[in-house]
């Protein structure tokens, strides 16, 4: 059984649809990544999915059950992490603290909250910054620490918002193993990115959406020989490696 | 029956210009996104400028316009350049800046215990004037003249507002601003620029409504605290950021305290006021014109 | 000796000397100085359960105080019940009051809750001053209701000295103080603040943001109301104008955020800095220049805000900080 469904979704704003009749299928453990040009309406479908709000029509089924329009709290409780494009941490609080906010989502416990938090912390490498304020993080950091949240939910899915964007080349190369360790610990991942090398060498299955509809759909190497893809970021500034 | 009709049409006229006390409020909350506590210090102020400027002068109250306009956007604009605006640039990473509200309570503060100070807690009536007392006779009905007055300067400003709002640069700015303030700094406005005339603006139009109230209106130090209440409920019913929204609202309230009394004690009408107003939050928070708000 | 003992040691010291003090201040003038100022640390610090931790901005807390007050009064001047189950039944109330103002408000922008707060007091004000009986029950209007001083001793609420109003106060102080720093290391505590700061981030974490300030909000309503109860028994006068006034709302709400919302110490610093100040000001400058003391609050919330917009405990505790981090002389030995 498909871990997430995506049938027939549409999201319209004021007439305007950014994404149209979109279906996507996203079997457990895999690394399923979705790209397009900007404005293609990958945002739009994310927030969807993410429950941020709710799609005009279409259903969206996650584990077995219809997640449409359901709030995000209930759907982090079931399985489904997400993180943000525009990071949002917690900033007057320490990076411990951020990650034990999530965690909190399956004990009531403090100390279990915060071991759990820094069991996260230390997969990440990330044990050592766990006393400074997140505020005071580099971006490369934010981004890490948006990641940890999402991890201490214990999430079935985890939907990542292009976390490389802003990265240097060798962070983003430490992101990618990140997620790949992730997969062989058995979380599945729902990526949107623009940086196409890593989306490339991450991804099992791409779909690629122009106009809120999907183009094409395929393995990574099915998708970079697409010609309907190569036309559709023609001119556009992406660098397909 | 005739007595309700009349209270009817005075009750629209002095909520008409309750709405027009409520306009600045609105305005700066609708680009700020902040409620100011000091809205009725600046109507105070207004009303003690007006006093003085007439007093001084002697001319017809609607003249000290002149003088009151400028020197009320001015007031403003120095209030939110000077103490309002580095907060929020300190601030600037916060979603929703309580300190921003709080701060606009501690210059409510100063400046009506300042005014205390200057002159006494003693209420001043601009007394002899052109309007005093002023009645126009329907056949048998009685109108206030300066409310009705009031009335016709409350829709003056809104259109005035409307108008500037919609057709000059600066106003487009303003409602860029007000509608995304992050797309409109990307565009290259000058968020807190912004923030200081839509301030000066709100400042005005009090301004106004202050040389509204001054011909049958009593000033004295806590005479805002008496339309802060009164505005906040306004706006909330109208839908914070609406213009219509603060006439509509300020009609209502106008409404409910000139008929109420025919079928209850006066005092029973201001409870009904606040009642209304919490029903409305459970009802449609968003108030009449409001739009569905974000968190 | 390290700083943790130097901690302990420190509180112990604090704690000893607040229960000492009575046997040092005779005067019953400082006493009840005293009395109001751990009374208004104790509102201050019931509030900051909503008002500090959940980033929100109520504004009309005077509302539960006067529920308190009023309910315990009237239960005892009525029907002979103690004051001390009146003050439960008033928190139980204020705690409806609260949820019921909360629900429809704490899922909006703060402006609203501001405003709904400020309007419901408001609100109450006018409805106590225009009701002289609730059904059965004698509200007495704006006249208000005096407690006639017939029989003392505990459980009357009522003591013929001051010194066993202020033990009442100091212990309801550090209770709800105790209570402060639980919530804030619970994983209420953490959601509230979470949700405070950034709310979107925190419903993706699984955070029912409008259910954990309720939650607070409930919390805090009920613990108001007790010190209105308090205040009732301690100056054995309430009417609605005194009680239930917008200036004691405000000043509650500046004092956290002079003192430092979302701390526990906050409230306490800021009701040492601000109410002797206000005291003063009243006793001395009273006649002369009224409204004095509103000016000093409105001049240092406005310069707190601009330079310390975490409020006063942040510089405070820094420098203690540094005093007790400061490398021991070598004559200390261990």
């Amino acid at each position: 059984m498909a871990l997430l469904q995506v049938e027939k979704m549409t999201k319209e704003f004021g007439g305007l649809r950014a994404v149209d009749s979109l279906d996507l299928t996203i079997e457990p453990g895999q690394i399923f990544g979705l790209i397009g040009p900007n404005g293609a309406g990958k945002s739009t479908a994310f927030n969807c999915i993410a429950g941020a709000f709710a799609p005009t029509s279409g259903k969206i089924t996650f584990d077995g059950e219809v997640i449409n329009g359901e709030k995000p709290w209930n759907l982090c409780k079931s399985g489904l992490a997400r993180t943000f494009q525009i990071v949002k941490p917690f900033a007057s609080k320490d990076v411990l603290y951020n990650v034990t906010v999530a965690s909190f989502s399956t004990t009531n416990s403090r100390k279990h909250a915060e071991e759990k938090a820094m069991a996260v912390l230390e997969s990440l490498n990330f044990a050592d910054k766990k006393n400074v304020l997140a505020g005071n993080l580099t971006i490369a950091d934010r981004k890490r620490l948006e990641i940890a949240k999402a991890l201490a939910t214990e999430p079935k899915l985890l939907l990542l918002d292009e976390v490389m964007a802003g990265l240097r080349p060798n962070e983003v190369d430490e992101m990618v193993s990140i997620f790949q360790d992730l997969r062989k610990q058995g979380i599945t991942i729902f990526i949107i990115e623009h940086i196409m090398r890593a989306i490339m060498a991450l991804s099992d299955h791409i779909v690629v959406i122009q106009f809120g509809k999907k183009i094409a759909e395929g393995s990574p190497a099915e998708i970079a020989n697409d010609e309907r893809v190569i036309k559709a970021y023609l001119g556009d500034d992406y660098v397909v490696a | 029956m005739l007595y309700v009709l009349e209270d009817t049409i005075n009750g629209i006229l002095m909520g008409s210009i309750y709405g027009l006390t409520a306009m600045g409020l609105t305005i700066i909350f609708g680009v700020l996104k902040v409620i100011n506590f000091a809205h009725g210090s600046l109507l105070m102020v207004g009303m003690y400028v007006s006093y003085w400027a007439i007093r001084l002068t002697g001319v017809h109250p609607y003249v000290a316009l002149i003088l009151v306009i400028p020197i009320m956007f001015i007031f403003g604009y120095s209030l939110q350049k000077i103490i309002i605006r580095p907060i929020f640039i300190a601030e600037k990473n916060v979603r929703e800046p309580v300190t921003v509200i709080i701060v606009t309570t501690g210059i409510w503060y100063i400046l009506d215990n300042l005014t205390l100070l200057l002159f006494g807690p003693q209420y001043r009536s601009l007394g002899n004037n052109p309007l005093q007392g002023k009645m126009l006779e329907l056949g048998e009905m009685f109108i206030s003249m300066p409310k009705l007055y009031g009335f016709v300067t409350a829709l003056v400003t809104a259109a005035a507002v409307h108008w500037f709002m919609h057709k000059t640069v600066m106003g487009r700015a303003i409602r860029a601003t007000s509608m995304d303030r992050e797309a409109a700094s990307l565009m290259g406005i000058d968020q807190y620029k912004i923030y200081n005339v839509a301030f000066g603006i709100g400042a005005a139009t009090t301004g106004i409504a202050a040389v509204t109230l001054i011909p049958f209106y009593n000033v004295f130090p806590t005479v805002g605290v008496l339309f802060d209440i009164k505005g906040f409920i306004i706006v909330v019913l109208g839908g914070l950021g609406s213009i219509t929204g603060a006439l509509v609202g300020g009609v209502i309230i106008g409404l409910i305290e000139s008929v109420g009394p025919q079928f209850m004690t006066a005092t029973w009408t201001e409870a009904i006021v606040y009642g209304l107003f919490l029903v409305v939050l459970f009802v449609k928070p968003s108030g009449l014109f409001g739009q569905k708000h974000d968190w | 000796m390290n700083s943790q003992h130097i901690n302990k040691i420190a509180l112990l010291g604090v704690l000893a000397l607040a229960f000492a003090l009575p046997l040092v201040v005779r005067s019953a003038t400082y006493l009840h100085i005293l009395v109001l100022l751990f009374f208004y640390a104790y509102l201050t610090t019931s509030w900051n359960i909503v008002g500090g931790f959940a980033g929100v901005l109520p504004l009309g807390h005077a509302a539960f105080v006067g529920i308190g007050a009023y309910t315990s009064t009237v239960l005892s001047l009525q029907y002979g019940i103690s004051p001390w189950i009146g003050m439960v039944v008033g928190g139980v109330l204020a705690m409806i009051a609260g949820i019921i103002i909360g629900l429809p408000t704490l899922k909006m922008r703060g402006a609203y809750f501001a405003l709904a707060t400020i309007a419901f007091a408001e609100g109450l004000r006018v409805m106590v001053e225009n009701i002289d009986y609730l059904g059965p029950l004698k509200i007495n209007g704006p006249r208000g209701l005096q407690i006639p001083p017939l029989e003392t001793g505990f459980s009357h609420f009522m003591f013929a000295t001051k010194e066993p109003y202020y033990y009442i106060i100091l212990i309801m102080l550090l209770l709800v103080m105790l209570l402060t720093y639980m919530v804030s290391r619970s994983k209420l505590g953490y959601y509230l603040v979470a949700g405070g700061e950034e709310p979107e981030a925190a419903m993706a974490l699984g955070v029912n943001v409008a259910r954990a300030r309720l939650i607070a909000m409930a919390v805090s309503s009920f613990l108001t109301a007790l010190a209105g109860t308090f205040y009732a028994q301690f100056s054995l006068y309430i009417h609605p104008k005194s009680i239930i006034s917008l200036d004691m709302s405000f000043e509650i709400a500046f004092i956290a955020l002079i003192g430092g919302r979302g701390s526990i110490v906050g409230p306490i610093l800021g009701a040492l800095l601000l109410r002797p100040v206000s005291d003063f000001c009243r006793i001395y400058f009273g006649d002369s220049l009224p409204g004095l003391h509103l000016i000093i609050f409105g001049l240092v919330l406005i310069l707190v805000m601009l330079y310390q917009p975490r409020g006063l405990q942040e510089p405070i505790s820094r420098l203690y900080q540094r005093i007790i981090n400061r490398p021991q002389p070598a004559t200390s030995g261990s």
